[in-house]
Formats: structure tokens, C-alpha cells, sequence
């Protein structure tokens, strides 16, 4: 049963291919990424073993990756509901600034009881994240448009906005291009002692397995899954493909300022410019690679988490600079979409539509 | 004998199966041979020996004559052989030209020779009465055209027997009939053509000499003209199946569905649907007779509420079902059974079970509160293999593994335990084995005992006949006319699908 709940169905069907082709691309990536690192005369050995020490050497950079990891996590998992549901929302970045925006304007504008602050800040960041998808999702469902590229372009609007905000209307007193810092009443509990590890993890871990049951095993997350694989037939059986659609999004979007609502109010405790560096892409690239599964989510995040905390040490340690994490980020994106391309190529639809 | 090929003892086996036990087939120079049989009787399995695709256990192959190892494609076209698959292997963005000589392009000075392409293409078109225009697009090409394509890239190939396999199953009734029309001017230019079908009519209409094989044996090679289409059943199926008109009892009830004056748009926007009347008791079969194409589609969907109706009333049970969303009509009662049953009918990626549970994911017992109960559609749909005899291993096998017509006695099983009193079946046995379509037509008599009332639409008239207690004809989106199923008049519905009106002739003679 626990194996079940681990593997929903999506990763039952074809599971051997799906791994073997995944850990053929991770390997191509990891290959490629060595003969780069020793065009700059480093050892790849050492480069992966320092990230090694620098994201698992101690509790200390253990609690930092998955401090790093949190994000990815939350962001990995907006993925994948709207991947589930055959779409792309590639703004999760845009709603992560957001929702990380509307939280720290709670935690700093309003003085409430501590619990009570978190979820009114909370709240706001997952209202801010779906209201912001809901533009792209009106248009995708009304008139057909490329979710892909609305929700891309909402992202730039979100930051420049967000931005804007801070800088004009909310702006701290002194240098900073950011907001006054939340109160201590909407700080979200910390784990340990020694880091600013949060609770946001915990929130991270339980929405995967909420929203791995809930496509296995509830009536909506069956429509949902339908919409998402075969729309004709899920519009034949009585399914609203529209309104499921739009729905799909909407909730998409509100996981994804929830994200950003967790960076706030546990790690930074204000908004400022440049908040999130590509976590909302991070997270996507985490549930493509999980294969769309919110559990499969929690590891590739994981990893991504690992490399992000790891790259710090790597720059301390070694000649490569920390860039060459990026490289190797882009390598696997790149291997791992390869792997994508050849699976979908059976699909004579010619539909655009991501199976999973 | 001049034999373009000669297969002799022609073995092949996959783990425990025997596709294809000591076959021989010899094929004369200059004929149309046809290769029928049902649904895994080894035919395909056959035809890629022959092509290279697959290696023989035992047996030898000879072309022309020789004797020869077929052990690539490249090895069977070098000898003059092509092949055209059922699914047709062309690149949507690429012109018409460029895939046919795609892998073999035309250069010069190390460039494609799109000039010479064009121009050998529309030297082929001609030259085999094949029209295509070479620059076009492949991308929204209908799948007649495409087919076409694959047939100039084999014949580009210079090919001199031509393998088809199953070629009219994606084609309308007109496309069917250009392609014989071509097939036939091959074999008078001293081609040899292979066709591999299930489909007895066109065995009937458009081969010389008939192969029947059953399960991975050849059990006769016969002259067309020495079959009977009954005959031909009996050697594929391996017992007598009957197209007789099923026995029935009258049991008609109150009206069940009732469309008057219906009118609707196809999805070019052209009118579909031309004051459309009809009424379906319950315990009748009304039938829908007419060549695909001429409303038939439409008027299922506007049924079943996946069309808006531009004009006019439907009503089930007296409520009305235009501009209803497709959930409500079916809590109203309606069943449908959609044509289209690759893309309508289920999600073939998707297992058995998830595929029952469409359309009753919200309902006791398979979910309470919003949460599915799998063991409990598990166990339905285990019910539903053993009753409507589908052979699967289980519930949570893909829908993909099945044959076509397993795949039909799964979306028939669905709706017609759906608890509807009133069922749309669209196509119950297109592309269905014969003994299959049997045990589907045994189905839908005992739907119609069962006091439900049915409108079976079908392109094939033997179909009606066998079931349908009044038979309504229709031509470009109208209802020429009404024929009881007893006395089905043939003559009349072939006027009508023609677009003639019966009376009109009356009168003018």
C-alpha cells in the first residue's frame, strides 16, 4: 500500500523505461558537465565531491540544501498539477514573486496574533499566485491561447511589478531596494537551532503526498488526470474540460505563491528585489523530471536543492566558480527534454499536449 | 506460373505463440492477391516476414524466382517489393515531394534538388492517376491524400508488387473506391498487388485470388470467383456466422426520444444537419443508414451534447437535451456509444478500469465523498470482462493492449451498464472481427428486449439489416426517408443514399 501511495499510478505505467531513460540523461549530463569542468583544469572528481561536502557534509549544509530544496519543492509541485492536467504553467516564477510579495505586505502592514498573522499572510500569498495565473488561464480556456507563452511573459510583468512596489510604494527607510522586514508575529517556526530551516519543508512534503492522493484517488483528480491525457474522451464522459482546465491553473498558481508566501515569511522575512533566483524554473525542471509526480518531486528537488547549497562551498574549495552549476543544471534540462522529445514522439495527434 | 512471390513454410514464433505455422503463399505476377483474416490471424506478422521487418523461424522466400534472405527492407525494395503500412509514416511539416524522397532525395552539388523532386513527383502522380500536388504541405492533407503519398513513395522506389496493409481502414467509402480503381490499374500495367484486409465486401469487390488464414495457418487459397462471401466467413471465422435478420418480438414502449426540425454546423462551419426529425421508442431499433460523412457524426454529437444544435428540439423522456452539457444528458439517461472510439471512446493509455469509471467517478459504489474506491471498480470491471467476454488478462491492463474490437466490447460494456434507458451507438463494429461483431450484435438485441430504446447509426447496411426495426436513411445532413427493417427495400436505400427520393422517381416514370 505505502508503495502504491509512493507510486501513484502515472508511475507505474512504463516505470522501467521512464527511469532507465532518465538515468541515461542525468549520466550524458554528468558526463558532459566533467569534460567542461576540466576545460577550466579542474578535476571533476573534486568539483562533485566538494558539492558533495557542500550540500551533505555536515547538519549544518544539510539543513541549508533542504532549506534550498523548500522551494524547489513547493514550486516542483504547481508543476505538476498542471502538468497532470496536459498543461504547461511555466509562470510559477512570476506567482512565487507574487505571493512572496502579498505575504511580506501582511507580515509588515499588520499587527495580528502570531498564528493567525502566518495563515492571513498565507492566505494572501495563495490568493496573489492564483489571481495572477487566472489571466493566462481565462485566455487558454476562453479563446485557446499558449499557456506556455502568457504564463512565460506573466513572469516578467510579476517581477518588474513586484519590483515597482517595493521600490515606490513600500520601499524601507535606507539603502535596500526592499520592504520593511514582516513582523516576529508571521515568522513561520523554525526546525533547528541552527538554521533557518522552516516548517515551509513540512508544508513542502505534505502537499506532495495531499496532491499525489489526490490524483490517485479522488473523483476530481481522476477528471483532472482524464482532461489531462485524453480531452476528448474526459469531454465525452461528462467532464467539464474547461472548467477543469481553468480550475487546473488556478490551483496551479496558488501552490506556486504559496511559495513564494514560504520564502517570505520563513527565510528572508521581507520582500525584496531579485527574491527568488529561478526557483519557480528550478521547480518545473524538478517535476519534468519526476515525470509529473508530485513524490518523484520531492526527490529531483532534492537534488537541485543539493546542487544550489553544494555550489557555495565549491567556490571556497576549488577554482570552478559556482556557475558551473548552472551548466550543469542546463545540461540536464537539456538531456532530460531530449529524453521528453523521444518519448512523446509516438503521439500522432500532433496535438500539443504533454503526456504523462 | 509466373510468381512475383513464393512463400514455402513460412514459421514464426514469439515465446509460446505460433504467429505464423508453415505457411505457404504463392503470389502470381500481374493479380491482386488478398490475405484475409481476423484480428491476429498472422497476416501482418506474414507481410513483415516477407518485407525484412521480421526474420522467419523456418520456411524460405523467393522473388521472382529466387531464392533469397530477406533480412533488412532494404533487401525487399532492392527486389521490387513496397510496402504501405497501416499507419501511415509521413512528416507533417515536409511538402509532398520532399517525404516521398525523403531517405532518397534527389541531389545536386550536394544539395536537395527540390526542382527535381517536384518534378518526379508530378511525373509519378500522373503517370499512375494518383493526384497530389507536390507542394503541398503534408500537415492537414486528408488520410486519403496521405495514403496516396505512401503509395507514390513506394512506387518512387520503382517497387513492382505493392503490400498493403489494411489500406481502407482509415478511408471513407469514395477514398476505398479511388484506391481499387488504382489498385486495379496497377495489376493491368503487370504490377502484383498484396492486400491484407478483414474487410469481406472489399476482399469481394477487388481481388483475384483470396488466402483466408486462421489462427497462423492458411486453411484456403481460392480464385475469388469460387467464394462465396458466406463461404469466406466460414473459412475465417471457422464456423457459420449469420448476417440473417435477427428473430424479434415487437416491444415497442412509450417514446423515448423525440427531434424535431434539428439543425447544426459541422466544424468547418457548413450545415450538418438539415431539419432533422426522428423518434426512438423504447424496445426499437431505429437505425441510421447513409454513406460517413452526410450528418451521421454530427447528429450523434448533438445528441450527446458534444455540439451546440443551431436550430430546432430534442427531447429525452419529454426533457428537453439541446444546450444541455454532456453530464446532464447522460443523468438524463443517455448512453453513447461514439463512433470515434480511439478518441472518444477511451483513453488508451489509460487501464481498463479507469477507463469504466469515465462518467461514474462521482457515483456510489466506485466513489463516496470524492474518493475513488479502485477494489470496488477493480471488481466491476473484472465483472465486465467475464460478461462481455473481453479478452484481457485484467482490469488494470492498458487499453491499449487490446485488439480493436476488445476495445469497443470495453466502451460497450461502459455504456451499456450505465443504467441508461436510451442508447446512441455509433459504429458498434467498424474495424471489429467478425466473430466479435456477432457477440456485439447478440448484445445489442438484448439491450433492445430489455425494453431500451436505440438509435444505431451505421455505414453498413447488412448491419441494419440484421437489427434495426425501421431503417431512416440519411444524405447531406437530411433524413431522405424511412424503410422498415423487415422488408428493407435495398434498391430504395441506395437511392436515398444517393440523394434521390424514391417518390420523386415514382412519379417521373
Amino acid at each position: 500500500m505505502t508503495n502504491r501511495l509512493l507510486f501513484p499510478r502515472l508511475f507505474s505505467k512504463g516505470l522501467a523505461r521512464t527511469l532507465a531513460g532518465q538515468a541515461l540523461a542525468f549520466a550524458i549530463a554528468l558526463a558532459l558537465g566533467a569534460i567542461i569542468i576540466l576545460m577550466i583544469d579542474e578535476s571533476p572528481v573534486a568539483v562533485f565531491m566538494t558539492l558533495m561536502r557542500g550540500a551533505f557534509g555536515d547538519a549544518e549544509k544539510i539543513a541549508s540544501t533542504l532549506l534550498q530544496t523548500t522551494p524547489i519543492l513547493i514550486c516542483g509541485i504547481a508543476a505538476c498539477i498542471a502538468l497532470r492536467g496536459g498543461m504547461f504553467n511555466v509562470g510559477i516564477e512570476g506567482q512565487l514573486f507574487l505571493g512572496g510579495f502579498a505575504a511580506a505586505w501582511v507580515g509588515f502592514a499588520f499587527a495580528l496574533p502570531p498564528v493567525l498573522h502566518v495563515l492571513a499572510a498565507m492566505t494572501l500569498a495563495v490568493v496573489a499566485g492564483a489571481l495572477w495565473i487566472a489571466i493566462p488561464a481565462f485566455f487558454r480556456v476562453r479563446f485557446g491561447t499558449n499557456e506556455v507563452v502568457s504564463t512565460i511573459l506573466a513572469n516578467y510583468i510579476a517581477t518588474l511589478l513586484t519590483s515597482y512596489l517595493t521600490i515606490f510604494l513600500f520601499k524601507r527607510p535606507g539603502g535596500w531596494s526592499e520592504t520593511p522586514p514582516i513582523l516576529t508575529s508571521a515568522y513561520l517556526p523554525e526546525l533547528f537551532s541552527f538554521s533557518r530551516l522552516n516548517i515551509g519543508l513540512l508544508i513542502g512534503l505534505a502537499l506532495a503526498v495531499g496532491v499525489a492522493a489526490f490524483f490517485r484517488w479522488t473523483s476530481a483528480g481522476y477528471a483532472v488526470t482524464m482532461v489531462g491525457s485524453a480531452p476528448k474522451f474526459a469531454e465525452y464522459g461528462g467532464v467539464s474540460v474547461r472548467r477543469v482546465g481553468f480550475g487546473v491553473l488556478l490551483v496551479s498558481g496558488a501552490v506556486g505563491g504559496l511559495a513564494g508566501g514560504v520564502e517570505t515569511l520563513g527565510v528572508h522575512h521581507r520582500f525584496m528585489e531579485g527574491f527568488a533566483p529561478g526557483f519557480g524554473f528550478d521547480g518545473l525542471i524538478a517535476a519534468l523530471l519526476a515525470n509529473g509526480s508530485p513524490i518523484g518531486t520531492i526527490f529531483t528537488a532534492l537534488f537541485f536543492g543539493a546542487l544550489r547549497a553544494g555550489s557555495l562551498l565549491l567556490e571556497v574549495d576549488t577554482t570552478a566558480s559556482r556557475e558551473i552549476i548552472t551548466v550543469i543544471q542546463a545540461l540536464i534540462i537539456l538531456a532530460v527534454s531530449a529524453d521528453l522529445m523521444m518519448r512523446r514522439r509516438g503521439d500522432r495527434t500532433g496535438e500539443r499536449r504533454w503526456k504523462f | 506460373m509466373d510468381l512475383a512471390v513464393d512463400l514455402s513454410g513460412i514459421t514464426k514464433r514469439f515465446g509460446a505463440f505460433t504467429a505464423n505455422d508453415g505457411i505457404d503463399l504463392a503470389v502470381r505476377r500481374g493479380e491482386i492477391h488478398a490475405i484475409i483474416g481476423e484480428n491476429g490471424a498472422g497476416k501482418t506478422t506474414l507481410m513483415n516476414i516477407l518485407f525484412g521487418l521480421l526474420q522467419p523461424d523456418a520456411g524460405s522466400i523467393s522473388i521472382g524466382g529466387k531464392t533469397m534472405l530477406i533480412d533488412s527492407p532494404a533487401v525487399a525494395i532492392n527486389e521490387g517489393l513496397g510496402m504501405v503500412h497501416q499507419h501511415f509514416k509521413l512528416v507533417p511539416s515536409l511538402t509532398v515531394a520532399d517525404n516521398i524522397f525523403l531517405g532518397m532525395e534527389i541531389r545536386r552539388n550536394g544539395l536537395i534538388d527540390r526542382a527535381a523532386q517536384v518534378e518526379r513527383t508530378r511525373v509519378l502522380s500522373e503517370k499512375f492517376g494518383l493526384r497530389v500536388d507536390p507542394q503541398e504541405r503534408v500537415a492537414g492533407l486528408s488520410v486519403g491524400i496521405e495514403q496516396r503519398i505512401e503509395i507514390l513513395k513506394v512506387l518512387a522506389r520503382n517497387a513492382r508488387t505493392i503490400i498493403l496493409d489494411e489500406p481502407t481502414a482509415v478511408l471513407t467509402p469514395q477514398e476505398s473506391r479511388d484506391l481499387f480503381q488504382t489498385l486495379r490499374s496497377f495489376v493491368d500495367d503487370g504490377m502484383t498487388v498484396i492486400f491484407i484486409s478483414h474487410h469481406l465486401e472489399e476482399v469481394m469487390a477487388v481481388s483475384d485470388t483470396v488466402t483466408v488464414l486462421r489462427d497462423g495457418r492458411v486453411v484456403a487459397t481460392k480464385p475469388k470467383n469460387a467464394l462465396t462471401k458466406r463461404e469466406l466467413v466460414r473459412l475465417m471465422v471457422g464456423r457459420d456466422v449469420s448476417f440473417d435478420r435477427r428473430p424479434r418480438t415487437r416491444n415497442e414502449g412509450a417514446v423515448a426520444l423525440e427531434v424535431t426540425d434539428l439543425w447544426a454546423r459541422d466544424d468547418r462551419r457548413l450545415t450538418a444537419l438539415k431539419s432533422v426529425d426522428l423518434t426512438v421508442r423504447a424496445g426499437e431499433i431505429v437505425g441510421i443508414a447513409g454513406v460517413a460523412g452526410n450528418g451521421q457524426t454530427e447528429l450523434a454529437e448533438v445528441l450527446s451534447g458534444l455540439r451546440p444544435a443551431s436550430h430546432g428540439r430534442a427531447q429525452l423522456h419529454g426533457h428537453d437535451i439541446l444546450d444541455r452539457t454532456p453530464a446532464e444528458i447522460r443523468n438524463r439517461g443517455l448512453a453513447h456509444v461514439p463512433g470515434d472510439r480511439m478518441v472518444r471512446g477511451v483513453d488508451r493509455n489509460a487501464s481498463l478500469s479507469a477507463n469504466m469509471l469515465m462518467g461514474r467517478q462521482n457515483k456510489e459504489p466506485f466513489a463516496r465523498l470524492g474518493v475513488i474506491d479502485w477494489t470496488a471498480v477493480h471488481g466491476a470491471m473484472r465483472a465486465l470482462i467475464q460478461r462481455f467476454d473481453i479478452r484481457a488478462r485484467g482490469p488494470k491492463d492498458p487499453a491499449r493492449s487490446l485488439s480493436g474490437g476488445n476495445i469497443q466490447k470495453v466502451v460497450l460494456a461502459r455504456e451499456f451498464t450505465a443504467g441508461g434507458d436510451m442508447l446512441l451507438i455509433d459504429q458498434p463494429t467498424r474495424g471489429v472481427d467478425i466473430g466479435a461483431q456477432e457477440a456485439i450484435h447478440d448484445e445489442i438485441m438484448r439491450q433492445r428486449a430489455d425494453g431500451r430504446a436505440i438509435l444505431l447509426i451505421s455505414t453498413q447496411l447488412d448491419e441494419l439489416k440484421a437489427l434495426a426495426d425501421r431503417i431512416l436513411v440519411m444524405f447531406d445532413g437530411r433524413i431522405m426517408g424511412a424503410v422498415d427493417g423487415a422488408e428493407m427495400d435495398e434498391d430504395a436505400i441506395g437511392l436515398m443514399m444517393a440523394g434521390i427520393d424514391p417518390a420523386d422517381l415514382t412519379e417521373a416514370s
